[in-house]
């Protein structure tokens, strides 16, 4: 029973574990690919060869080491990202070459398999558990020699209208290692200063955003208090054996009675010379002049009180 | 080589490096306003926690040397050990520290009670966007303006996070300019409160608030992150920490967390922020036109944000019945300087009339600044980064 329970939550844990690890690399992506190669990007031996670019398309580093590259939906880890290369961490929202020339012992990036020119060539990215398919293209087989099909933008959208051929010209450049997508300028920041010039636009919105939020949490608080004095009144009512309603009717009648605060104090300190009821102090009385360096920063009498305990 | 020359040449050497070799009028100016902010805040008692580390380091920083020697001592030379310190500034980890300090010393208990105090917190953000337009007129990027105009929201720790996201080259002197003004409180809001009320309006006596139960304590971070966070997730760092702060402190079982993150962690990293603000003003880099108008553009943001606080609370008490008015006199307290602004309208309170402690009442749109405040810069960042 025991060696029962013990597998199950290894399965668990197991299955759990491999679905962080395929949440962790899900933002991997192909991102270009050139099938075949005469006169352009050339690898470390200097021959032209296809090569697949892959993309981390998140924030934080990515390593892909024990991911499976593959031609062949059927021989789904065909070629596993070798181990112990620092070069397989991806920094975030960068670049990863793979040469496709067959010859796997050249090196970490030298899949073992070849892209076919003139037929369509499938490519995917598949988990460590060689199950989870993180991304995959068809690449058309109409695609010329030194060019490229790439995304437009990199790491983004799905389909095929998210890719594009790309022949090197000045538009569509080749960009091996590199953004498909050239950014000089933060598109947000030149949108707003070509169509809100006076800054007027945003200040509304942000004004309207902040008072938003704030007065969601005042009528959410306002709630909440209502709610609150109802269930004190309540079980203040049920301590006495009365109902709320009864409860509330004297409390109305106490509270137009009651004294102030001041008159309360007063009262008290009266009580207190009369009954003489003294505590020891710990602290020194002196006509000295005690001179005391003050900030609100430090002090703890305006915003603080004491810490609650239970 | 003579033995003759081999001394002069090597006293020559290290002549050149000294601080007098390198020394330049600007170097002497920062200097200068080094001086300034220590007899500020040690004759002066104005606020000498964030003033003695940032005008003692503006002097570090400012100590004439050969940059060109290669030392690594500079704050922005890769790996010296003033631009390891600095790297909680540059990438925004020394703020939230600070905002989850604040959040375990601050009592929400004046806004939970009095939850309409919050929309003063939010007017008072008026300043931030003032600013924002004005910087736009004077010729700097969306981005830079953005960076700039937080310094409205008189919330240091917000205005570096901030500038170190949008503007990391003008992050310096906004830093400087954001503490200068939280420091100069005292001086800048009473005249603005004053010329803004009337005699009348700055004796209204508010109804003390009520007690506030220990659940609504402890459910108010997490409203609070929940619902701020879902409409500004790029606020997530700022107001997460601040909740994450108040709940150690409400929770009553965390007692030990809450007062290490009050005391000792924030006091860590105020001394290291305070001193990398500072030594971040070097002359090279912050004495430039760009800085003048960031100290005038931050004057201004301040102004419109303690004018536009007390002139919402006077707007405010056109729809309040006469039993609930709220005294104008609060209204300043919604820049998130906590809790300088609330003593402000405390003191400025008593001195009209000496029964009038509007000090709880002025924390809440106080607290509710520093919320309104983080949520603006998460706007801010969400629209422009």
């Amino acid at each position: 029973m025991k060696k029962s329970i013990f597998i199950l939550l290894a399965v668990l844990v197991g299955g759990f574990l491999n679905q962080v690890d395929a949440q962790g690399r899900r933002g991997l992506r192909i991102n270009e690919v050139m099938v075949a190669n005469d006169s352009n990007f050339i690898d470390d031996y200097g021959r032209h060869n296809a090569w697949i670019e892959l993309y981390n398309s998140t924030y934080a580093p990515m390593e892909i080491s024990s991911v499976y590259l593959t031609n062949n939906p059927a021989e789904p880890k065909k070629y596993p990202v070798p181990l112990g290369d620092v070069n397989t961490e991806i920094p975030a929202r960068q670049h990863v070459v793979f040469w496709a020339d067959g010859e796997p012992n050249k090196g970490t990036f030298h899949l073992n398999f070849k892209l076919t020119q003139g037929q369509d060539n499938w490519i995917g990215i598949y988990d460590a558990n060689g199950i989870t398919l993180i991304d995959s293209i068809t690449v058309p087989a109409s695609l010329l020699p030194n060019t490229t099909y790439a995304r437009r933008l990199d790491g983004e959208g799905e389909g095929i209208e998210a890719w594009e051929v790309r022949d090197g010209s000045d538009t569509y450049y080749i960009t091996p290692s590199s953004n498909n997508k050239i950014v000089d300028t933060n598109k947000k920041v030149e949108m707003f200063a070509e169509t809100d010039g006076n800054g007027f636009g945003l200040a509304a919105m942000a004004m309207i955003i902040v008072f938003s939020a704030l007065l969601l949490l005042c009528i959410c608080f306002y709630i909440i208090s209502r709610i609150g004095s109802k269930v004190s009144r309540r079980n203040k009512a049920r301590s006495h054996g009365m109902s709320a309603e009864t409860l509330t009717g004297r409390q109305t009648v106490q509270t137009t009675d009651h004294d102030s605060g001041e008159e309360i104090a007063a009262v008290v300190m009266a009580l207190h010379e009369h009954l003489n009821a003294h505590d020891k102090e710990s602290t020194i009385l002196t006509i000295n002049k005690v001179r005391k360096s003050y900030s609100p920063w430090s002090s703890k009498i305006y915003s603080l009180r004491e810490l609650p305990r239970r | 080589m003579t033995f003759q020359e081999f001394i002069t040449v090597n006293l020559h050497q290290f002549w050149v490096l000294t601080g007098f070799a390198n020394c330049t009028w600007q170097h002497l100016v920062m200097l200068a306003v080094g001086l300034f902010f220590l007899w500020l805040a040690i004759k002066k008692n104005f606020e000498p926690m964030l003033l003695v580390p940032i005008g003692f380091g503006i002097l570090i920083g400012n100590i004439p040397f050969n940059g060109t020697a290669g030392l690594e001592i500079g704050i922005y030379e890769e790996n010296s050990v003033l631009n390891i310190l600095y790297n909680g500034v540059s990438a925004g980890w020394y703020p939230p520290l600070i905002f989850l300090g604040i959040g375990a010393m601050t009592d929400f208990s004046a806004l939970i009670a009095n939850p309409k105090l919050m929309l003063i917190g939010a007017a008072a953000q008026f300043g931030i966007f003032g600013a924002y337009m004005v910087a736009l007129a004077l010729g700097f990027a969306p981005d830079q303006a953005g960076a700039i105009a937080i310094i409205g929201g008189a919330d240091g720790p917000t205005a570096i996070f901030l500038s170190s996201k949008l503007a990391p080259n003008l992050m310096g002197a906004i830093a400087v300019s954001a503490y200068s003004y939280m420091a100069l409180v005292p001086l800048i809001q009473p005249p603005i409160m004053r010329l803004l009320t009337t005699k009348k309006e700055r004796v209204i006596k508010m109804k003390p608030a009520r007690a506030v139960s220990q659940n609504e304590k402890i459910i108010f971070p997490i409203i609070g992150l929940l619902l701020t966070c879902f409409v500004v997730p790029s606020g997530i760092p700022l107001l997460g920490m601040l909740f994450f702060g108040n709940i150690l402190r409400e929770c009553g079982v965390t007692t030990r967390l809450a007062k290490t993150a009050s005391n000792a962690l924030t006091d860590i990293v105020t001394i290291l922020l305070g001193m990398t603000v500072g030594a971040s003003t070097q002359a090279s880099e912050f004495l430039t036109i760009d800085t003048i108008f960031i100290f005038a553009l931050g004057f201004m943001a301040f102004i419109i944000a303690s004018a536009s606080g007390v002139l919402f609370v006077k707007l405010f008490n056109i729809f309040l019945p006469q039993s609930k008015k709220l005294n104008p006199l609060i209204g300043n307290a919604g820049v998130s300087a906590v809790p300088m602004s609330a003593r402000i309208s405390n003191n400025l309170g008593l001195e009209y009339d000496p029964s009038n402690y509007l000090l709880m009442h002025a924390m809440g749109p106080n607290v509710a600044g520093v919320i309104g405040s983080a949520v603006a810069a998460g706007v801010l960042l969400g629209f422009l980064a």
